[in-house]
């Protein structure tokens, strides 16, 4: 457990060394406040449905960022070596690091909820739909980590597992927009597979199990993915 | 200490290590000689359980390194010919973390890491961020996190690869310095080098090992040098040049 809490605290880190990570955070949060004035200006609602659904459009072109270099920069460098070559089990060494990634993300909209109190101030909102919007966002930023992560541990060119999380995260987001070209089974297949169906219900207050199953089952594949991808590394 | 039967490693149908059979007894320092790609480095990943073979036995301390690689990894302690330093840390954060992930105990860490920042002289640079170090110091810096939890194996892939002659001189002396207690397998370029350290000397070609014997057997063979033996690098060139192998 110590070993595993001693890699995320490195993974942590490292954002806050990178001025990647710096300007990452500053823009994306600048951005939010953007579209968080426009849509209450616009809206005049006590509720930030809209504002969720802005960050969920802007985590597809984030996330890869974020993402490419997990993997993809230790073997670059060779530091993947002391990773595998120290006692760590492969599954440790997964989750170190995707923990890592994702508390450095749960920092990032944690200052968003700021907007929540500044709601709260102007109106009358329904708390608990918040609450549920927030975890439907960080779940679902959740799960389009854990896809960047399995994408940069496929390869050791960071720009190669950008492009192809965005490939990834693309077809699960705007795949909804295909769904008229589809009929039966696979209107409801496209339908079940676009995260924004399922971050639609969470922003709406309603949490349920088939969303939590469908983000946490994605989590859990992707993670799995990793982990057989570094066990091969016969070509490292 | 470490022992190989019939070791093999393919990657897709090439062999890169073939049926390498060798002992290392507790306390001895062999050189590992062996041109670009000869499986060197394969041979050494094997060890550190970095690579599955594809088949034969290695044995790390009476370990299997299929069967055991959590436990044979804890007293291994491996440098790969590129140092593997994340560039952002201090010398002091990485060497804490690599203490950390090897499972030291938080007790004992800092014991630990004061003994190697002394023993690889590099207590000036602790506070310092590695990717400013010179090459020198990013090698010793390499060697600290191999030695941080006082493994029994130490395994070095050309250590002194792309050193000035006075960083060579440096490492090396570092190098001798480990040598107590310890067993240690180490590979590298500079003939003069293994004539130094080791005592024995092992060379592979095309994934075979051609030469296994001690140093000072392999320099009584007649050759060129002054005592009427051979030097280091006319049996490293004989081995090469001879159709079946040695000598």
């Amino acid at each position: 457990m110590s070993q595993l809490m001693s890699i995320v605290r490195k993974e942590l880190s490292a954002h806050f060394k990178s001025p990647v990570a710096y300007i990452i955070l500053v823009l994306t949060v600048a951005i939010f406040n953007i579209f968080f004035y426009m849509i209450i200006e616009q809206d005049r609602e006590a509720s930030l449905k809209g504002v969720f659904q802005a960050m969920e459009f802007m985590l597809v072109f984030l996330v890869p960022i974020l993402t490419m270099k997990i993997f993809a920069e230790e073997k670059a460098v060779g530091t993947i070596e002391l990773l595998m070559t120290s006692p760590l089990t492969n599954t440790q060494i997964v989750l170190g690091k995707y923990l890592g990634v994702l508390a450095f993300f749960t920092i990032m909209i944690g200052v968003t909820l700021v907007y929540a109190v500044i709601v709260a101030c102007w109106g009358d909102p329904d708390g608990k739909v918040l609450a549920s919007g927030y975890a439907g966002i960080w779940i679902e930023g959740a799960f389009f980590l854990a896809v960047g992560m399995m994408t940069s541990s496929w390869t050791r060119n960071q720009i190669v597992a950008a492009i192809t999380s965005y490939a990834i995260l693309f077809v699960v987001y705007f795949s909804i927009s295909f769904m008229k070209y589809f009929n039966g089974p696979a209107e409801v297949l496209v339908r079940q597979l676009s995260t924004w169906a399922h971050l639609e219900n969470f922003v709406s207050g309603v949490i349920t199990a088939g969303d939590i199953v469908y983000y946490s089952s994605g989590i859990a594949v992707c993670c799995v993915v990793t982990r057989m991808s570094i066990e091969n590394r016969i070509k490292d | 200490m470490i022992i190989t039967r019939r070791v093999t490693k393919y990657f897709s149908d090439t062999p890169a290590v073939k049926d390498v059979s060798f002992e290392i007894r507790p306390g001895e320092i062999v050189g590992f000689l062996g041109q670009n790609g000869a499986g060197k480095t394969t041979l050494m990943r094997i060890l550190t359980s970095y690579f599955p073979v594809s088949s034969g036995t290695a044995l790390i301390a009476g370990l299997d390194v299929s069967k055991h690689s959590l436990l044979i990894r804890q007293k291994i302690g491996y440098l790969p010919e590129t140092p593997p330093l994340y560039m952002d840390m201090t010398v002091k954060d990485y060497l804490r973390f690599a203490a950390d992930i090897r499972g030291v105990s938080v007790r004992q860490r800092q014991v630990r890491l004061d003994r190697v920042l002394e023993e690889c002289q590099i207590s000036d640079v602790q506070g310092k961020v590695i990717g400013a170090l010179s090459k020198g110091y990013k090698q010793r810096v390499g060697i600290a996190q191999a030695i941080i939890h006082e493994p029994q194996i130490l395994i070095l892939d050309e250590p002194t690869s792309g050193l000035d002659p006075i960083q060579i001189l440096q490492v090396r002396t570092l190098i001798k310095g480990l040598r107590q207690e310890r067993t240690v397998l180490l590979s590298t370029h500079i003939l003069s080098e293994i004539e130094q350290i080791a005592r024995r000397v092992l060379i592979i070609r095309a994934g075979r090992i051609i030469v296994d014997a001690l140093l000072e057997d392999l320099l009584k063979t007649p050759g060129t040098a002054p005592s009427g033996g051979s030097t280091l690098e006319e049996v490293f060139i004989r081995a090469h040049q001879s159709p079946g192998g040695p000598l």
